[in-house]
């Protein structure tokens, strides 16, 4: 029985080829060796000029690209063949194709962005409620500095499929300020008048015209759109600006800017409503308080 | 060169005043106060800007001790070895301007017309023999205006309001201003309404008759057949009517040579 067994090990070890098996192992081993140590150098030569996070991707890349080279070899040493691993391969690389296609659809947005050139590096845009300046356009994304200095990462895929709005495109913009005249005012006089200030305004354009329009007439006032034309980095200048010299000017002249008004109407065939003024000796007859005092 | 004190005088265009350390130099010129001061290591300038009743006429300059309140900010500009003489050169508006006659002019078909269009000027203060630049003012406010076909592609000039007189003698002299004559020609077979039109400003010398008068060179507008377009043509020196004349400022920018400057008038251009 022993015997048995002792010879179909004996069989067993004869039949493995102990030398490719070895020679495979041993080049393995190489490969691990070899690519520590010029992932090592590699990563020490790079250490000066890049930052830590590219030093340790440049060092696992080279690691494994030496291994690979070695374990291939082992392979083939080892009797494989080295087709079925490549057909391996190609099967992966769809799987990474299905995996990476947001970041296809970016690059590819990316380009049709460069060539479309909705804006440029410097240009104020507002994407998807952002607004910004563009200080990069990059492949896969679009930096923004918003107003506040926070960094917006904006993906090329947002800024082909939703709408963009460029704000430096055109070299002037218009200003729409809404400004409410009680009912008693004449419009006709706060027209000239606030034409008027757009003629002193050292920022208003002459042309395009100013002008002043009645849009409604609100709840409690005469609604006027006064707009008006400026370069457009005087944008918020011109505008506060205006603001504060319409709050003077219409003060100055007396006119009011009203409050939401409601007006209590009694109607005409109803009384007049009762008022009663309380001197202090009537106190005494008020309500009780809510609370008790000695509890 | 003058070195008088604490008297009141019309000031003059590039004439060398000769300022003593500790001196201040006033000027009250079209819309501007002006003070320069000379001091051992520096000079300062302060500026005011002014709203007079009436259109200021003269130039009024004095040389003393006064400074004004401490609530104009002064400007300090370092000096590098000058003898303390002073400037002032003009200079024409930095941006094309829009001129718009405050009565709209009608020229009939085939007839030439001259208006006499003034300008504000920009006042340089040069200082020293070399007469390096210290900086300048406009002397009056500019206003702006933009100047195109839609208001997506166009430039911003200044504007500039005028009478359009057809009569030079009836043109007021001002010493903070200066006068171009522009030639309008009617080709077209319809009569042409002048409500605006843009002066190249950045491409006119200065010159100085010898009344004292600011000049530059005449201005040609040719109005084809085409009603949207129009020809614009610098002519190369001053116009006879000025009389003799000496150049006092070069132009800012210098046309390429020989090229006939078209301007777009747009729908504008009535």
């Amino acid at each position: 029985m022993l015997e048995a067994i002792q010879s179909t090990v004996v069989q067993l070890a004869s039949g493995i080829a102990w030398g490719k098996w070895l020679s495979a192992a041993v080049l393995l081993l190489l490969g691990l060796l070899i690519g520590s140590l010029v992932s090592r150098n590699v990563g020490r030569l790079v250490e000066k000029r890049t930052t830590r996070h590219h030093q340790a991707i440049i060092r696992r890349v080279f690691f494994y690209l030496v291994f690979i080279i070695f374990g291939m070899a082992a392979l083939r040493e080892a009797g494989f063949a080295l087709e079925v691993v490549l057909g391996a391969a190609g099967i992966l690389t769809v799987a990474i194709g299905f995996a990476s296609q947001t970041s296809a659809s970016n690059i590819i947005s990316g380009l049709f962005l460069v060539m479309e050139k909705p804006f440029e590096i410097g240009d104020m845009i507002e994407v998807d409620a952002t607004a910004g300046e563009v200080i990069a356009i990059d492949l896969l994304s679009v930096k923004i500095r918003t107003p506040d200095n926070l960094f917006v990462r904006v993906p090329n895929e947002t800024l082909i499929k939703s709408r963009v709005v460029n704000r430096s495109r055109f070299p002037i913009r218009r200003i729409d300020l809404s400004v409410g005249i009680a009912y008693a005012e004449d419009v006709e006089r706060v027209r000239d008048l606030l034409l008027g200030l757009a003629q002193q305004n050292a920022v208003c354009l002459e042309d395009p015209k100013p002008f002043v329009l009645v849009t409604g007439f609100g709840a409690s006032s005469v609604d006027l759109q006064f707009s008006f034309w400026v370069p457009k980095d005087k944008f918020f200048e011109g505008r506060g600006g205006m603001m504060v010299a319409i709050k003077k000017t219409l003060d100055q002249q007396g006119i009011e800017i009203p409050f939401p008004h409601t007006s209590i109407y009694a109607g005409s065939h109803s009384a007049p409503f009762r008022v009663q003024l309380m001197g202090p000796e009537q106190q005494k007859d008020k309500d009780s308080p809510d609370v008790e005092r000695d509890n | 060169m003058t070195d008088v004190t604490e008297s009141q005088r019309d000031g003059v265009w590039a004439h060398p005043y000769q300022l003593a350390s500790g001196q201040t130099q006033q000027h009250e010129l079209g819309y501007t106060r002006l003070w320069v001061t000379l001091l051992d290591m520096e000079w300062q300038v302060r500026v005011q800007k002014l709203v007079p009743d009436t259109d200021p006429i003269t130039w009024y300059e004095t040389i003393g001790h006064t400074l004004p309140s401490g609530a104009i900010s002064e400007q300090r500009f370092v000096r590098t070895g000058d003898n303390g003489m002073l400037r002032y050169i003009p200079a024409m508006a930095p941006l094309p301007t829009v001129i718009k006659p405050h009565q709209p002019l009608t020229i009939p078909a085939g007839a030439t017309c001259v208006i006499y269009v003034g300008t504000t000027l920009w006042m340089k203060i040069c200082v020293g023999d070399s007469a390096s630049e210290l900086m300048e003012l406009p002397l009056a406010t500019p206003s702006m205006t933009w100047l195109g076909r839609n208001t997506m592609q166009g430039e911003l000039c200044y504007a500039s309001a005028t009478y359009g007189r057809l009569a030079l003698e009836a043109v007021p002299k001002r010493p903070w201003r200066a006068l171009t004559p522009v030639t309008i020609i009617n080709r077209r077979q319809k009569s042409l309404l002048v409500e605006r039109f843009s002066l190249p400003t950045p491409l006119l010398p200065v010159y100085r008759n010898d009344k004292g008068r600011l000049w530059t060179p005449g201005v040609t507008v040719e109005s084809d057949t085409d009603m949207n377009s129009a020809s614009l043509h610098i002519e190369s020196s001053v116009t006879a009517a000025a009389g003799p004349c000496e150049l006092i400022a070069p132009a800012r920018e210098q046309m390429a040579r020989g090229r006939r400057l078209v301007r777009a008038f747009d729908h504008i251009f009535g």
